[in-house]
């Protein structure tokens, strides 16, 4: 009787399993195909970081070293000098090293002019990791090549197709929420 | 000897065999070696080994800002990510007396269940890995999945975030963050039937676990074990109710125990935790404002004298943190108390006398994250 009983019990939970997994078959497979599909990751996703220039090609960072003190993995390296005509510093040195980065955009966060930003690329996979030691050239590099960027101060911006730097609509921010309601409430009020 | 440090062979006993499970073995959740003296099937002593993956948080954190120290506590129970910054946030804001907004509070605390049910699917998938079930593991992932989108989209990243910050969070919820959480809880309420098919009615899974592994209320209390571990041998302790913090006093839920104490009943209370997170974000959905303040009013340069111990309640149990502040910018000394940890410290109890196979299940039953076990 129990031997009967204990077929019984298997038949009965193989049954509940194969229904079960029988559900999903049908189901659409969440597989991305990374490298031939590319993925849309939210602007404000961290994937690597970029310094990003103005539009006519002039320097943004004013190398103020805030985003230096600011590195809890203390990766980011800046030498400066003083301008000879004019106010402020100039660049000698900028070097991020990415390997030791833990991306936790700490560094665009105390950026005051949103010069190093975040970016989604994330194509740094390598067999070399002295690649990854980034300079300037580098930096300004990734941030020609990315389409948005993400920082605190300025919200997302996008690189427009005749190379201009724009604001991304609400939709696309952080938080656009509330920018999102607020032509509605407006609309009520009047 | 050094294959066997802690566990020398006994002279004259030479039916007891001893065997090294670790830190390379795939069912021990990451880099746990134990060593085990076996007769026969039966385990007749067990030491546990742990440091395998020790990267010397505590010390590192002392020569860093406040502000710098949270995103390395991320790295901890990389599983149940911004539960991690919680503690040493709640406990600097204490000490330099950081107003918090409701809102921002409200936030928190739907991330903080977010990454439970995050952390129990994990546990879910990989309990069943080690009794050989791979098809649980597959579904399970797929839904954290979702979890992780959903995180990305407000916080930047999938798993380690650095989303808590001194007054609140980094920023604001993503315009659809309120539709996707409420999606997924529909989606993950149809799913759960399924996963209580796969998992607790299973008779395979009832004959590796019920009765495997008890856990007797004094045993547990004396070891200091805390979390689902706790709850499962009939200690209705549970930090969000014993000392309330962020949105938990306004929310309403249950503390599910156990008498049991078995393996069973370990793997019954962590189902129904999501049960209860569900509960917990659906009510959070309807209550917290669509539009507000996210961060309240922070110094830019924290300077803090004083100490203090907060705890909170994570995936595995108690996860606290007591700060040390000297007056400067950086902390005199910071201390993580680890649920994991202290969960770790039942294995001599439940191994010995167990059978072989029976180790793995009880090993997943305790759920140990060994980044934040080893620090
Ligand atoms: S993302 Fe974090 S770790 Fe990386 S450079 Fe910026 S501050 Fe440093
Ligand atoms: S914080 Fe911004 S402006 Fe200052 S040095 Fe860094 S990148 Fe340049």
């Amino acid at each position: 009787m129990s031997l009967l009983n204990e077929v019984w019990q298997a038949v009965k939970a193989i049954g509940t399993g194969m229904a079960t997994v029988h559900k999903r078959v049908y189901e659409e497979a969440p597989t991305e195909f990374y490298p031939y599909v590319e993925l849309d990751l939210p602007p404000v996703s961290v994937q690597s970081l970029a310094l990003v220039e103005n539009e006519d090609g002039t320097e943004r960072c004013i190398v103020c070293l805030q985003c230096e003190r600011a590195c809890p993995s203390q990766v980011i390296s800046i030498e400066r000098h003083r301008n000879p005509e004019g106010k402020g510093f100039l660049i000698d040195r900028f070097d991020i090293d990415l390997v030791n980065c833990m991306y936790c955009s700490a560094c665009v966060e105390a950026c005051p002019v949103s010069s190093i930003v975040t970016i989604q690329d994330f194509e740094l996979s390598t067999y070399d990791l002295h690649t990854l030691k980034a300079d300037i050239d580098f930096l300004h590099e990734q941030a020609r090549r990315s389409k948005k960027w993400y920082s605190p101060k300025l919200g997302v911006e996008i690189r427009t197709e005749d190379g201009r730097i724009e604001k991304a609509p609400p939709e696309m921010q952080p938080g656009g929420l509330a920018e999102l309601l607020k032509p509605a409430a407006e609309e009520e009020e009047s | 000897m050094s294959s066997t440090i802690g566990l020398e062979p006994v002279l004259g006993r030479s039916d007891e065999m001893i065997v090294n499970m670790g830190p390379q073995h795939p069912a021990t959740h990451g880099v746990l070696r134990v060593v085990i003296g076996l007769e026969g099937e039966r385990i007749t002593r067990a030491v546990p080994h742990i440091g395998y993956l020790h990267r010397n948080h505590e010390k590192i954190e002392e020569s860093r800002t406040y502000f710098q120290v949270v995103p390395f506590t991320d790295r901890m129970d990389y599983v149940s990510g911004t539960q991690n910054e919680l503690p040493v946030v709640l406990a600097v804001e204490d000490l330099a007396g950081i107003e918090v907004p409701e809102r921002a509070k409200m936030i928190r605390t739907m991330f903080f269940e977010l990454f439970r049910i995050a952390s129990h699917l994990v546990w879910m998938g990989t309990a069943m890995l080690d009794l050989g079930a791979i098809t649980p593991f597959l579904y399970t992932f797929w839904d954290r999945e979702i979890i992780l989108g959903i995180v990305e989209r407000t916080a930047g990243a999938r798993m380690l975030p650095n989303y808590y910050t001194f007054g609140g969070v980094r920023r604001d919820l993503h315009p659809h963050f309120f539709k996707d959480v409420a999606e997924f809880l529909d989606h993950l309420e149809k799913r759960m039937p399924d996963y209580e098919h796969l998992v607790l009615e299973n008779p395979i899974v009832h004959a590796r676990t019920v009765g495997v592994g008890v856990l007797s209320k004094e045993r547990a209390v004396a070891r200091g074990v805390s979390g689902p571990v706790l709850r499962a041998s009939g200690v209705a302790y549970d930090v969000r109710k014993a000392f309330p913090y962020d949105a938990y006093p306004e929310v309403e839920f249950e503390i599910p125990t156990s008498d049991a104490g078995d393996t069973y009943a370990r793997f019954w209370v962590r189902f129904q935790e999501i049960y209860q997170s569900v509960k917990i974000l659906r009510q959070l959905l309807e209550k917290t404002p669509k539009t507000g303040p996210f961060k309240g009013r922070a110094p830019a340069r924290l300077k803090i004298s004083g100490e203090r111990y907060r705890a909170v309640e994570n995936s595995r149990g108690e996860l606290g943190v007591y700060v040390v502040g000297d007056g400067g910018d950086k902390p005199y000394r910071i201390k993580h108390r680890g649920a994991a940890f202290s969960n770790l410290q039942v294995i001599p109890d439940l191994f010995i006398g167990a059978k072989f196979s029976d180790a793995i299940a009880i090993l997943s039953s305790l759920d140990p994250v060994f980044g934040e076990i080893d620090r």
